[in-house]
C-alpha cells in the first residue's frame, strides 16, 4: 500500500527499514516495557491478590525502613565490587593469550572456557554446593595438602568467597568472547609492529589491546553490572541466603518477600523498581567516564 | 568496526534469549486439561509427561491431583485411586508429581492473576502453610465443612491447622508427630539402651549425649545449619509459638524460645549436635551410620529405612522436654499435611465424594498404605486397626505404628496463623547469627521480632 509512484528512494529505504524494526519493537514494548510499566503500577498498591488498593509510594517509603532490603544491597553490591573486576580482568587476560595466532590448539582452550557458560545455572550452583560441602571436594583436598578444612557456610565471609568463586568460573569465559570478538577488529599487524620495536607482551596488551577494545570493555561491565546486581540463581540454590541473610541478593529478597514469605506483591514489584534505578544510574555514570569518543 | 562487532554480538545474545525464554515459556502450562485418554492402560505411562502442569479435570470422572513424594503420598493417592474404582469403575485420577515448594508457589501465582484455570481439582499442603493460603487467598480453598466428612474422626490438633474461622478446609492425610529414633548399637557401646532416653529432658539428653560421643566419637543428632527445625519441636512440645493468642509476635521475651535456643546453642558446644550444610548431607548423615540418632517428624522413618542395611539397629521413643517450663511434654510435631478442593473445579461434588470415600473414612485403605509408605493415619479410627500394632523389624520388633498414633494424641497444637513462615525463617536467622557468629542472643532476637512486625506491617 506504500508504494506510490512519487515515493523517492530514501524514503522507501525509510520504510523497508522501519519494516524490519517494527516486529522486535513492538516485541520488547508487548513482553518487557508493559510489563515493567504494569510493575510500577503495582508498586504504588498494597494488598494481596485481587484485592488491591491504592497506597501512593508508601511502598518506596517503606523500603528506606528495612533493614533485611540493605542487608541484601550490601551483599550484592560486596559481589559488584569484588567479583566483576576479577572476572573482566582474568577475561581480558585470558583472549588477550588466546588470540595469539602462535599459540597452538586455540580453538580447544576457548572452547573449554566458553564451556562453563553452557551449564544451566542451577546445576553448577547445585555443584558448587556439593563441592565445597564440610566433607565435599574441596575440603578432602585441603585435608589431602595437610591444611584446615573450611566450614564453607559457616561464615559469612566464606560463604560469599564461595559466590564468588562460582560466579567468576561461571562467567569469565563468556566475557572473554566478547573480547575475542572485539579483537578480530583489531589489526595483527598492530602487535607484529610493535614486537618489532621491542615493546613487550605486556607494553602491547596496555598500549593496543586496552584502548582498542574500549567500548567492548564498556558493554562488558554495564552487563555484568546488571547482571550482578540481578543476581539470583547462586544466591537461592548454592547458599540459600545464608548462614542467616549473609549472602542473600537483592533479587533473591524480591523473590521472598513475593513466595515465601506472606505474599506482598506490591512491595516486591517497588523493590524491582529500586533496582532498576539503580542499574540505569550506574550504566549512565559508565557510560560518562568509560566513552571518550568525543 | 568495532561497535558493529559488539552490537551483532548483543544483538545475537538477545535474540538467543528470546528464543530461550519463549521455549520455556511454550513448553509450561500449555498441555491441553482435557486429554484424559480412553486407552486407561496407555494413559498410565503417559499421563504425568503429557498432563505435567495441567489444570483441572474437565471429564466429568476424573480429577487432577497435585502432590509431591513417589513413594509417599502420590503413592498413597493412587492406591485410594484403586479404592474409589471397585465402586465408580469410570473414575480415573491424574497424579501430577508437584514439589511442594511449587504447589505452594503455583497457588500463589494463580490466585494473584485471578486465574484459578491452571490449578487442580486436589492438592497437598503442609498443614504449616494452610493459614498463611487461607488468609491470603481464600477464594482457592473449598469450603469442606458440610460436605459429608466426618471431620470430628481426626486428632484435634492436626484438624486446627487447615481449620478457619470455625470452617474445615482440608482433609487431614499424614501424621507429622515427632519421634526420636536411636541407633542401638551405637548405644550399646556408651553402655545405654534406648530406655535410657524415653521420658527424659534436653538437660539428660545433653548428658547422654556426651557419654555416647564419648563411646563411638559420634553426635547425637545432626541438623541442617539455620533450619529452625529443631527449635520450632521444641516449641510446639510446651504448646509455644511465635506468635501470641491475638496474633501478634511473640519472639522477643518468649522464654520458652529463649530456653529452646540456648539448649541448641548447648548441644553444639558440647559436639552432641553437628551441623551440617543441607538437607541431603543431613539425610546421609543418618543413613551412613555417622550420627546416633534422629529428632524429627515420624515421615523421617521412610529415610531412616532406606538404609535396608541398618535393619534391626534402631529404635524409636518420644522427644526430650524442655525442663521447668509449664506445659511441657515430650510430643511435638513437625510437618504433615492435608488435602484441600480447589473451588476452580469442575467435579466439586466427585472430588469430595472421592476425599470422604478414602482418606476420609477408610480404614482398610489406611490399612493398605501403611506397610509400603509408612504413611501414618491422622485418621483416628485407623489408629485402632490391627495392621498398626504389627512388630517392625527394622527397630527391633517394636510395633512403632501404634506408638507413633500414641504420641500424636499427646502433641500440643500451636497457632500458626499466615507469617508462620516469616517468623520461622527470622528465628532461622538468629540462630544462625548465634551458632555461626556467635552473635548476641538477645539482640538477634530483637531484630528477628523486629523483621517479622516489619513484614506484617506491609
Amino acid at each position: 500500500m506504500n508504494r506510490k509512484k512519487g515515493l523517492t528512494l530514501q524514503k522507501k529505504k525509510l520504510l523497508t527499514g522501519w519494516f524490519f524494526v517494527i516486529p522486535a519493537t513492538a516485541f520488547i514494548f508487548l513482553f518487557s516495557f508493559y510489563p515493567m510499566l504494569q510493575a510500577f503500577i503495582l508498586s504504588l498498591h498494597r494488598g494481596v491478590g485481587q484485592n488491591l488498593s491504592w497506597n501512593g509510594f508508601a511502598n518506596y517509603t517503606r523500603i528506606l525502613k528495612d533493614r533485611v532490603f540493605f542487608q541484601t544491597m550490601r551483599n550484592t553490591f560486596v559481589y559488584l565490587i569484588i567479583q566483576v573486576p576479577i572476572m573482566l580482568l582474568l577475561a581480558l587476560i585470558l583472549a588477550s593469550v588466546l588470540n595469539n595466532r602462535s599459540l597452538r590448539f586455540r580453538g580447544l582452550f576457548r572452547t573449554m572456557i566458553f564451556l562453563p557458560c553452557a551449564t544451566s545455572l542451577v546445576s553448577y550452583s547445585m555443584i558448587f554446593r556439593s563441592m565445597f560441602a564440610n566433607d565435599g571436594f574441596v575440603n578432602t583436598m585441603l585435608r589431602g595438602v595437610g591444611m584446615a578444612p573450611v566450614g564453607w557456610f559457616q561464615s559469612g565471609t566464606a560463604a560469599r568467597a564461595v559466590i564468588i568463586i562460582a560466579l567468576v568460573w561461571r562467567w569469565t569465559g563468556y566475557n572473554m568472547v566478547f573480547y575475542l570478538a572485539g579483537m578480530q577488529s583489531i589489526d595483527y599487524a598492530l602487535y607484529e609492529s610493535a614486537k618489532i620495536d621491542g615493546a613487550s607482551v605486556f607494553a602491547s596488551f596496555r598500549h593496543i589491546t586496552v584502548p582498542l577494545l574500549r567500548p567492548t570493555i564498556l558493554m562488558t561491565a554495564i552487563m555484568s553490572i546488571s547482571g550482578t546486581l540481578q543476581l539470583f540463581d547462586e544466591s537461592v540454590n548454592l547458599t540459600n541466603g545464608g548462614p542467616g541473610r549473609e549472602t542473600m541478593t537483592m533479587s533473591h529478597y524480591i523473590y521472598n518477600t513475593s513466595f515465601v514469605q506472606s505474599p506482598n506483591f506490591s512491595y516486591a514489584a517497588a523493590v524491582s523498581v529500586v533496582i532498576l534505578v539503580m542499574i540505569a544510574v550506574l550504566s549512565f555514570i559508565q557510560m560518562k567516564v568509560g566513552d571518550k569518543r568525543d | 568496526m568495532n561497535r558493529k562487532i559488539a552490537a551483532a554480538v548483543l544483538a545475537g545474545v538477545m535474540a538467543a534469549s528470546a528464543l530461550a525464554g519463549c521455549g520455556s515459556a511454550g513448553a509450561g502450562g500449555t498441555a491441553p486439561a482435557s486429554a484424559a485418554p480412553e486407552d486407561t492402560a496407555a494413559a498410565e505411562t503417559e499421563e504425568s509427561v503429557a498432563e505435567e502442569t495441567a489444570g483441572a479435570s474437565a471429564d466429568a470422572n476424573s480429577l487432577t491431583v497435585w502432590t509431591w513424594d513417589p513413594a509417599f503420598n502420590i503413592y498413597a493417592m493412587k492406591e485410594a485411586e484403586k479404592f474409589y474404582q471397585k465402586d465408580h469403575p469410570d473414575f480415573k485420577l491424574n497424579v501430577v508429581e508437584v514439589l511442594s515448594d511449587d504447589i505452594e508457589t503455583k497457588i500463589t501465582t494463580a490466585a494473584s492473576s485471578g486465574d484459578l484455570s491452571t490449578l487442580p481439582d486436589i492438592f497437598l499442603m503442609q498443614d504449616n502453610s494452610y493459614q498463611k493460603y487461607m488468609t491470603n487467598f481464600p477464594e482457592v480453598f473449598t469450603d469442606l465443612t458440610d460436605s459429608g466428612i466426618d471431620f470430628s474422626k481426626f486428632g484435634e490438633g492436626k484438624r486446627a491447622y487447615s481449620t478457619k474461622d470455625g470452617k474445615n478446609y482440608g482433609v487431614p492425610f499424614d501424621n507429622g508427630a515427632v519421634i526420636a529414633a536411636y541407633r542401638t548399637d551405637y548405644l550399646e557401646q556408651a553402655g545405654l539402651s534406648v530406655d535410657d532416653f524415653t521420658d527424659i529432658t534436653w538437660d539428660q539428653y545433653i548428658e547422654l549425649g556426651k557419654k555416647v560421643k564419648e563411646a563411638t566419637g559420634n553426635p547425637l543428632i545432626t541438623s541442617q545449619s539455620g533450619s529452625p527445625d529443631l527449635i520450632m519441636e521444641m516449641l510446639q512440645s510446651c504448646g509455644a509459638s511465635l506468635f501470641k493468642e491475638d496474633g501478634t509476635v511473640n519472639i522477643v521475651g518468649n522464654e520458652q524460645l529463649l530456653k529452646a535456643l540456648d539448649y541448641y546453642r548447648q548441644m553444639v558446644e558440647a559436639g552432641v549436635l553437628v551441623e551440617v550444610t543441607d538437607w541431603d548431607q543431613y539425610i546421609a548423615s543418618i543413613q551412613n551410620g555417622t550420627v546416633s540418632g534422629v529428632v524429627n517428624g515420624c515421615w523421617i522413618i521412610g529415610s531412616i529405612t532406606a538404609a535396608t542395611d541398618q535393619s534391626g539397629k534402631w529404635a524409636i521413643t518420644n522427644m526430650p522436654r524442655l525442663d521447668g517450663v509449664t506445659g511441657a511434654v515430650n510430643y511435638s510435631n513437625n510437618g504433615g499435611s492435608s488435602w484441600a478442593v480447589c473451588t476452580a473445579t469442575k467435579n466439586k461434588e466427585l472430588a469430595i465424594d472421592f476425599l470422604n470415600g478414602t482418606f476420609g473414612s477408610n480404614v482398610e485403605f489406611y490399612e493398605a498404605i501403611l506397610p509400603s509408605s509408612g504413611a501414618i493415619a491422622t485418621y483416628l479410627p485407623a489408629g485402632d486397626s490391627d495392621v498398626y500394632s504389627k512388630p517392625q523389624d527394622f527397630f527391633g520388633g517394636d510395633a512403632i505404628y501404634s506408638k507413633i498414633i500414641d504420641f500424636a494424641g499427646k502433641v500440643p497444637s500451636n497457632i500458626t496463623g499466615a507469617y508462620y513462615y516469616d517468623a520461622r525463617d527470622a528465628v532461622g536467622v538468629a540462630l544462625s547469627n548465634v551458632i555461626q557468629s556467635g552473635a548476641d542472643l538477645e539482640a538477634e532476637l530483637q531484630t528477628a521480632q523486629d523483621t517479622v512486625e516489619f513484614n506484617m506491617g506491609g
